[in-house]
């Protein structure tokens, strides 16, 4: 079997990527219905959503700074 | 062209893992130093915090200078960045006490907005948020705040709810107040770090390498064929300027997100249980 080369990094941060990934696009997605149903409640809700697309967000970017210090 | 992050030049595909420059640790040390005063090193980075700071005072100070009824343009840009930051972030999360923790928050807030977008600004092209020291003090002294505040509040209850939290069941205990304890003392400021340091980080690069490649499809007239030098240079350039607009709203959404996170962490210690 040949071997592989390339860095082992890079495919830590692909799949370290895919979780939050997912995860943003369900935050945003259930921020867009609460928004839409109640739109009075707009602010409230951005506020969190972006709460939680931050604590989210976080896994990914812990993959891409090991990419530099790996 | 010659200190832009270009591994090619140095880089060997058949040898080499992976192509990146000599100075990738730069990030986490200091590089060369302009001149030194004793032990201090006065880095472009150093010159940029000091930049930063005096943009910050001269910004508060021109702009709430005069305290009139009606307020000059600045006055008011001040203004609203002012009562924002103490109404929607400090008072709406923390509560009435927040109003305590407005110079903080604001003063974050404006440092590290003024930091970002020193990414885009010409002739400084540097976020000063990308070296991991600025990030990581300001995390550190936002988990001083909040843990002093915590064992102020509340005393050794603070520590103690959330070692042993009482609203989970008996036997769960043990192991929920130790992913608490991890998570409020060990992670929180790393997270709160590395968030705002890998987004300028990536910012950083993204242009750097797109705008670079693309102007150097561009300015290669004649060497490369011509599809590479009309059609794909300019393409990669203009995807370069549209992710500059894209930076400068991530520099904005980035100093939003730290302030309202310490803001969190505050008022999880000022009201713990919730």
């Amino acid at each position: 079997m040949e071997e592989i080369k390339g860095a082992i990094a890079l495919v830590g941060y692909g799949i370290a990527a895919i979780g939050p990934g997912i995860a943003i696009g369900i935050v945003v997605g259930n921020a867009i219905t609460a928004m839409a149903r109640q739109p009075e409640a707009a602010g409230m809700v951005r506020t969190t959503m972006f709460l939680g697309i931050a604590f989210t967000e976080a896994l990914a970017l812990i993959g891409f700074v090991l990419f530099f210090i790996a | 062209m010659e200190p832009l992050i270009l591994a090619s030049a140095s880089c060997d595909p058949a040898s080499d893992n992976i192509c990146k420059p000599d100075n990738v640790i730069e990030l986490f040390q200091f590089e060369d130093a302009l001149f030194s005063i004793g032990p201090f090193h006065f880095t472009r980075t150093v010159f940029l915090i000091f930049l930063a700071m005096t943009v910050v005072l001269l910004l508060l100070y021109f702009g709430l200078r005069k305290r009139s009824i009606v307020p000059g343009r600045l006055g008011v840009f001040v203004e609203s960045l002012v009562t924002y930051v103490r109404d929607e972030i400090a008072v709406s999360i923390i509560g009435p006490e927040g109003v305590r923790y407005t110079a903080y928050l604001l003063s974050v807030f404006l440092f590290i907005l003024v930091g970002n977008l020193f990414e885009v600004t010409p002739l400084v092209n540097f976020p000063i948020t990308s070296r991991m020291a600025i990030p990581l003090f300001l995390s550190l002294a936002t988990w001083v705040i909040f843990v002093v505040v915590g064992f102020a509040e509340n005393g050794f209850r603070y520590l103690g709810g959330l070692v042993w939290p009482k609203s989970v069941p008996w036997a769960m205990r043990p192991l929920v107040g130790l992913i608490e304890f991890v998570s409020t003392f060990l992670l929180r400021p790393l997270t709160l770090a590395v968030r705002l340091f890998a987004n300028m980080v990536a910012g950083h690069l993204m242009l750097t390498l797109i705008l670079s490649s693309g102007w150097i499809f561009m300015s290669s007239f004649g060497d490369a064929p011509l599809w590479k030098t009309g059609l794909v240079g300019p393409l990669w350039f203009t995807l370069g300027l549209l992710i500059f607009v894209f930076e400068i709203a991530v520099s904005v959404l980035q100093a939003y997100i730290f302030t309202l996170l310490a803001a969190v962490y505050v008022q999880s210690s000022v009201h713990p249980e919730h």
